[in-house]
């Protein structure tokens, strides 16, 4: 079975204070790390693992700048074969466009699978369509919130969606398809450093994302950035430690649930 | 005509209440409500002008290849809408991007606010950390709307019309085969008075004893956000959150959760919520009575020296 792997390079923003500028026109990235996203993790490994059983390739892609060869050259780490970029400078707000930019990369290309991984959402964004729009526009069956494989077969596979308070549901999808991969389904293999020096000796190839540009343009635009609305309501315990940690027990005490 | 499609979000016979997001949304955009339904008795109440259902089964309803094939057939009758409206949750974010897709309409996911005047829509980005405001280049525009968001804006209708449109032949390249339920639990974090709840800020897998030793003092339950879940630190039903469990408990204390919304929609009804982070800026701060501003570990291990 070959396997294609969306891939993208996002900035990890968990712990750091993001900032607007040039009056709500960007954020400001320029000191923030950057790294795979977490859900494309995740998708590489449950690939790797298909292909180690069943045979075929695991093919890395990844639309992005020319920094996006760090997350090609981990996916190769982890067991992919190939890693493809298609370079483009600028960032795509609207997932259609994304995936259109993909759909005549793939057909253009004659790029052969039998199925695609996208991770559920990318970590900056959190659209969560380029799986969706992907499968739709290549006319495959789709499924997002993909938690669980339980077969692969030549024709079909057997998997499992997760949905909302702990429940899943278990589908039949016909091979091709497009399947969007959710965190958790599996256990991410350790990439050492080691493991990335040896697999950027494997040939990335670069393709332009101008050539294959979707024909229509946008269909949603940001009009500016903005910061969350402060709703403030939280009592903050500042102070030393000692005395802030004493104020936490005292609250605990008080709400009657700590003696 | 001018109308608002919404796409009720149903599942084993229940009406999901965050369809009242979605009929907020169209009452704000000031357009007529239209709910399409899936064959079955749901409790809608009268949050729609028209009811249209679709006399097919929940499960090929909730397929967005027939759905596709579904909404072929709505457009074909009532001519395309100014708006169709999901509910973003495992069935919404699915079936709004291939919707989209299928239609070449643009989307836009996880909208949480709408401003009237300047038209364009509210989308968290870098979890809730930004919002990017986004405006529609032609229509008609698909949304995902998150929970709790609008449903205070969901006007009660004097009448509600029921029409009824013929099914879809089911796809075959999809299909539905069974429910799989959750394992079953040792502990049961739904009936716990006091949750201590660890997030990623934990950091990595050895930190858990140290974590449950505390919770163990403090005589709280010990669960978990969803990144700790998905490394499997922690078992699924320990998973407080929109994919996990909803809790209420007199006092859920988070230490080292930022605050996904998905998170936040799993515990935000906690008589009393406190917020211990490093990140000043991590949205559980917004829905926490108390908030420490620490490191996590220094805050357990001093918690763990007081109480000796």
């Amino acid at each position: 079975m070959n396997i294609l792997v969306f891939t993208k390079r996002v900035a990890a923003t968990q712990e750091e204070e993001l900032r607007i500028r040039d009056e709500g026109a960007s954020v400001d990235l320029s000191k923030v790390p950057f790294k795979i996203n977490d859900w494309d993790n995740y998708s590489i490994e449950e690939a790797v693992r298909i292909v180690e059983k069943t045979g075929g390739t695991v093919t890395a892609i990844s639309i992005g700048d020319a920094e996006s060869d760090e997350v090609l050259r981990r996916a190769i780490a982890m067991g992919a074969k190939d890693g493809f970029l298609v370079n483009s400078e600028s960032v795509f707000h609207d997932p259609g466009v994304r995936s259109r930019l993909i759909q005549n990369f793939i057909q253009k290309e004659n790029i052969p699978f039998d199925v695609i991984f996208t991770g559920v959402q990318s970590e900056d964004d959190q659209f969560g369509c380029v799986g969706g729009i992907l499968g739709a526009v290549l006319g495959l069956p789709y499924s997002s919130m993909v938690i669980g494989i339980d077969a692969v077969e030549k024709d079909h596979m057997i998997i499992r969606r997760e949905l909302e308070g702990g429940l899943q549901e278990r589908i039949k999808i016909t091979v091709p398809c497009v399947l969007s991969i959710q965190s958790g389904i599996n256990e991410p293999r350790y990439v050492s450093i080691m493991g990335i020096r040896k697999a950027s000796k494997v040939e990335r190839k670069v393709f332009k994302a101008a050539d294959y540009a979707a024909e229509a343009g946008p269909g949603i635009e940001v009009v500016q950035w903005a910061y969350p609305e402060k709703k403030g309501v939280a009592t903050m315990l500042t102070g030393e430690l000692d005395v802030v940690c004493g104020q936490l027990l005292g609250i605990l005490k008080e709400k009657g649930v700590f003696q | 005509m001018s109308y608002a499609l919404i796409i009720a979000e149903v599942r084993r016979g229940v009406f999901e209440e965050r369809n009242l997001d979605s009929a907020g949304i169209a009452a704000l955009l000031g357009k007529e409500a239209v709910m399409l339904l899936p064959d079955g008795a749901y409790q809608t109440g009268n949050i729609a002008d028209t009811i249209v259902k679709v006399k097919v089964g929940e499960e090929v309803f909730l397929n967005p290849l027939n759905l596709k094939n579904i909404l072929e057939k709505v457009f074909t009758a009532r001519g395309n809408p100014d708006v169709i409206i999901f509910t973003h949750s495992s069935f919404g974010m699915e079936s709004a991007a291939y919707t989209a897709g299928a239609f070449g309409f643009p989307v836009v996911t996880d909208v949480s606010g709408y401003d009237k005047e300047r038209g364009v829509f509210l989308k968290s980005y870098y979890s809730d950390k930004i919002f990017g405001e986004f405006k529609a280049n032609g229509g008609p525009v698909v949304l995902s709307v998150r929970s709790g968001s609008f449903k205070e804006f969901a006007a009660e209708k004097t009448a509600t019309r029921v029409e009824e449109i013929e099914g879809v032949a089911p796809v075959e390249g999809r299909t539905f085969v069974e429910y799989v339920e959750e394992e079953k639990a040792d502990v049961d974090i739904t009936k716990a008075d006091f949750l201590l709840s660890v997030g990623r800020g934990i950091g990595n897998k050895d930190e858990i004893p140290a974590y449950e030793d505390l919770a163990g003092k403090l005589k709280a339950v010990l669960s978990g956000s969803r990144p700790v879940i998905d490394k499997m630190w922690l078992p699924k039903p320990r998973q407080v959150g929109t994919s996990g469990k909803t809790v209420k408990p007199k006092v859920y204390l988070a230490m080292g959760i930022s605050g996904a919304f998905q998170h936040i929609a799993g515990m935000k009804d906690s008589e009393c919520i406190i917020a211990v982070n490093k990140d000043t800026e991590a949205p559980i701060f917004q829905y926490a009575h108390f908030g420490i501003v620490a490191d996590i570990h220094k805050v357990r291990d001093k918690l763990k020296e007081i109480m000796g």
